[in-house]
């Protein structure tokens, strides 16, 4: 009986990665450049791949935005192609990690809500006032229910009408007040 | 328009050098370049620099011609506007997303300008989307704010829905108030019966004289009539409120119904079927309840409660303050009560619901949750969901039964001042029975209207909602919309895209600058990888969407001045996914074209290849089918959208993928049908399997949403470009899998 060898997933298909041993990134200007290593290989169209390329501008996606905000992030040409994905951010050189996140940290721009000051309904749309960050900031919602995204009980994001994102990094922890004006979406 | 003035003038104020006749674009923004917070800052572009200001101080400026590329980037919660300075990129500004729609236009056209030198001001029409008045945006697509919007302007509004239905509207409301006014006549006939018939003084005596017995059987008679007349009020007022109301609301349900038909399916997919659902039922129905029975009502109410009162007052002022001093307290403690209930019964609402789609989630899967065997962890999820419930409805009750029953003591609490009072007041002989009898039934009816009318702003609330959603569809540009003077078009078949270019979204293009010809009777198939705009090319053809830039021509006619509806009936499409109505296969068929024979039926039933497995059903073509009916095969829905093309006759014939999903043989025979179906009309056909457009006349090849190649098969293999690639990585394929 011949021996059934178990194929994993990774024989198969392989994730590239990118490391501190085969990227470089740079700020040029105000945004980041590459020049990656990839091993060499052939392309769904049979177009080779892999090689030293170079990227003068690239951009960075998080595969698990609410989990793992420094981890698993895709890195992108200008036409949205992945050149491949950051296992870890923290891997990298303190000052390269440093870069890679103020990059990220200005592309996903979502202000915390420290107080909720009131919520009012009016018509099918809610209109809040929080503090956030020591300012007051006001916004209203369209379908309230829908637009709060739970990430886990107690960790929501608040869509406005706009699109705008706000962010409830614990509703355990609001003060009381606050806490009973979202309670009712919760 | 007033924001770029507004700027180019504060520019011209911090910067003396600039002359407001340079300027080509202003636009500000609102969000630092690092970290939270927000500034008050403007991108300035005039013909010879660029210029960043924040919180009026200078944070950068590139010469103009340095500029090769102006890029708008979406970011998540906030968008970048970039540009190529020197061959450097740089950040032009971040903005949140109350931004977005006007920065990303004003980069395309500032793109547009440096490729063509040309820059239009369009779009500052459609991204003028806030309201003047408070400042807040508008809903999407719309432009009338839901928030300044007077209620005076909604009513008037209404008025004009239910204008017709005016005399029904009165009636309703006349009976309502008639209804009042008899409500309060059996309790006055009471007293009189028992002070002056049942309670006189010597009725044993008096009872025996005529005047006495006709008096008294004129009251019992009066309370009769009474008693008769509330009734054929309340019949009539029935029948009216039936007839009016659902006139009323098959008027306003189309209404709606047809201003979403008219939508876009840009605008109409943004909503979910479920969101329309509940626009086009629940919300006219609750406009309608509010019109036929909440406004009567209220009228109603008021009248009985202002009625009561006085009456009260005039007969005894201490006692009607005794009665009336529990108002305020009992409105207060309804109104928390009321708040407080509504809180958790929502809640409990919202687990219900919560349990109910996971139920549906599950049921709509089962084949998912069963070929993983995942029985054991559904079942966990749904019972969590359900205990959740069941705690939620465990509170919401329990409070209701241990609140409920101290709420209706305090509203019944006048009742035993009354008692008090006027049992003194009677033993002192200041009062009769028969008052007693009047004011117990004057207060125990005064604490009605009072429940009632403080629950009405909720209900008033809760129509208003219904109402603005209704206004909010009803109001919503519509954005595909036939000109005036839109033309009847006998189509030939040529087909000219001239510089088009597309984007769902505002800030990505989808196509860019296409350029294309289709020669009547061409057979044109469009290829590409997935994602690369092929579908969006065909949709816009079919003119679901219009472009942002450029024009498309059939016939040299542009597509806009064409009416759509002499458009579409020109074109037939055969998707990847047929969608059957429900109804039989024969109605299916004859779908696009109602004015069909049975002949015409079956001959192109037969052409399609369909007529065979039809015969094959015991139903035959009256078989059901779509949503519970028999079940088709994905072979079988195809040969019935194609006989459904077949019979609509088209000049233009577009098949998206028709053949993508079946398997080879079927195929085959589809195509053989496909093949007649595009005899001597222009079709456009896109397919993954290169092999199926093997009869094309001319191939596109799209790439990065531009033309990349055009010309036969023979020639793009010859060119050894993107096509060459795509036909040697599938002939490698179905090697591999031979």
């Amino acid at each position: 009986m011949s021996e059934l060898k178990k194929t994993a997933l990774s024989d198969v298909v392989s994730i590239t990665y990118i490391t501190r041993d085969n990227a470089e990134f740079r700020r040029e200007g105000d945004f980041l450049s590459l020049r990656v290593t990839l091993p060499v290989g052939v392309g769904p169209d049979g177009e080779p791949t892999g090689g030293e390329k170079y990227y003068e501008r690239i951009y960075l996606h998080r595969s698990f935005p609410y989990e793992h905000p420094y981890e698993y992030i895709s890195v992108l040409d200008r036409d949205s192609a992945e050149i491949g994905i950051i296992s870890d951010i923290n891997d990298f050189p303190e000052n390269i990690a440093d870069m890679l996140k103020s990059e990220l940290d200005r592309k996903y721009y979502a202000p915390v809500i420290d107080k909720i000051l009131s919520v009012k309904e009016r018509y099918g749309y809610s209109y809040w006032e929080v503090i956030s960050d020591g300012r007051k900031l006001s916004f209203n919602m369209r379908d309230t229910f829908r637009n709060i995204l739970k990430v886990t009980p107690e960790h929501v994001f608040l869509n406005d009408s706009d699109s705008n994102r706000y962010e409830i990094k614990d509703t355990e922890k609001l003060d009381r007040k606050s806490y009973k004006r979202i309670e009712l979406y919760l | 328009m007033g924001e770029r003035l507004a700027l180019t003038s504060r520019l011209c104020r911090i910067n003396s050098d600039v002359c407001a006749d340079d300027v080509i674009v202003a636009f500000a923004y609102d969000l630092p370049r690092e970290g939270y917070g927000t500034v008050d800052g403007f991108v300035a572009v005039t013909t010879d620099r660029v210029y960043v200001y924040e919180d009026d101080r200078l944070l950068a400026d590139y010469n103009a011609a340095d500029v090769t590329e102006y890029i708008f980037t979406n970011g998540v919660g906030c968008v970048f506007a970039e540009c190529v300075a020197d061959g450097v990129h740089v950040m032009l500004c971040r903005a949140s997303m109350s931004h977005k729609d006007t920065i990303s236009s004003i980069i395309w056209q500032l793109s547009r300008r440096l490729e063509r030198g040309t820059y239009s001001y369009a779009y500052e029409e459609d991204t003028d989307v806030k309201c003047p008045t408070c400042g807040r945006r508008y809903p999407p697509g719309s432009h009338v704010c839901p928030h300044c919007t007077a209620k005076k302007g909604y009513f008037k509004r209404i008025w004009e829905i239910a204008k017709p239905y005016k005399m029904f509207i009165f009636c309703s409301v006349l009976l309502y108030i008639v209804s009042a006014a008899l409500q309060l006549l059996p309790a006055y006939l009471n007293k009189i019966m028992i002070d002056d018939y049942i309670k006189a003084e010597g009725a044993l005596e008096l009872s025996k004289s005529a005047d006495f017995i006709i008096g008294f059987v004129g009251v019992v008679l009066s309370l009769l009539g009474v008693n008769i007349i509330t009734r054929a009020v309340g019949m009539l007022r029935g029948v009216t409120l039936i007839e009016a109301g659902t006139r009323m609301m098959v008027s306003l349900r189309s209404l709606v119904f047809g201003k979403i038909q008219q939508l876009s399916v840009a605008k109409i997919s943004k909503r979910t079927a479920g969101e329309l659902m509940n626009r086009v039922t629940d919300d006219t129905n609750q406009l309608q309840n509010f019109i036929m029975n909440d406004i009567g009502g209220f009228f109603e109410q008021i009248l009985i409660f202002f009625a009561v009162s006085i009456i009260i007052i005039r007969y005894d002022w201490r006692l009607a303050a005794l009665i009336l001093i529990p108002v305020p307290l009992v409105l207060v403690a309804n109104r928390l009560f009321h708040q407080y209930m509504h809180r958790i019964f929502h809640r409990q609402w919202v687990m219900n619901s919560r349990a109910n789609t996971i139920l549906h989630d599950i049921f709509s899967g089962i084949r998912v949750v069963k070929a993983f065997g995942m029985e054991r962890r559904e079942m966990e999820r749904y019972d969590k969901a359900t205990l959740d419930e069941c705690n939620a409805q465990i509170k919401a009750e329990t409070f209701f039964a241990k609140f409920s029953p101290p709420m209706s003591f305090l509203m019944g609490l006048g009742e035993f001042f009354l008692l008090f009072y006027v049992g003194t007041k009677i033993l002192n002989k200041e009062m009769t029975l028969g008052d007693m009898q009047l004011f117990t039934t004057y207060v125990s009816i005064i604490y009605g209207p009072l429940r009632w009318l403080s629950n009405f702003p909720r209900r008033y609330e809760r129509t208003m909602t219904s109402v603005v959603k209704i206004f909010d569809i009803i109001d919503e540009d519509v954005d595909v919309a036939d000109k005036d003077n839109a033309r009847e078009l006998d189509i030939v078949g040529k087909i000219e895209f001239e510089d088009v270019s597309f984007g769902y979204d505002s800030g990505s293009n989808v196509l860019h600058n296409i350029n294309l010809t289709v020669e009547p009777g061409d057979f044109v198939g469009i290829v590409g990888r997935s994602g690369v705009g092929k579908s969006t090319l065909i949709n816009l053809v079919m003119r679901l969407y219009d472009v942002d830039d450029g024009t498309i021509k059939i016939d040299g006619v542009d597509i806009r001045d064409i009416s759509q509806s002499s458009l579409r009936s020109q074109i037939g499409v055969v998707l990847q996914e047929t969608f059957l109505f429900s109804g039989t296969v024969y109605e299916n068929i004859a779908y696009a074209k109602p004015s069909a024979t049975r002949d015409e039926v079956l001959a192109a039933a037969k052409l399609a290849g369909a007529h065979s497995f039809i015969m094959k059903m015991p139903d035959a073509y009256n078989t059901r089918v779509g949503e519970r009916g028999h079940t088709l095969s994905g072979g079988e829905r195809q040969r019935i959208a194609i006989a459904r093309a077949l019979l609509h006759d088209p000049r233009i014939l577009i098949l998206d993928e028709a053949t993508a999903s079946l398997d080879t043989e079927t195929e085959k025979q589809i195509q053989d049908a496909l093949q007649i179906l595009s005899r001597n009309r222009t079709t456009l056909a896109i397919a993954h399997r290169l092999s199926t457009l093997r009869n094309a006349t001319k191939l596109i090849v799209l790439d990065k949403g531009t033309v990349a190649e055009v010309g036969t098969h023979d020639e793009l293999m010859r060119r050894r470009g993107i096509y060459y690639g795509l036909v040697m990585a599938q002939r490698q394929m179905s090697k591999m899998s031979r």
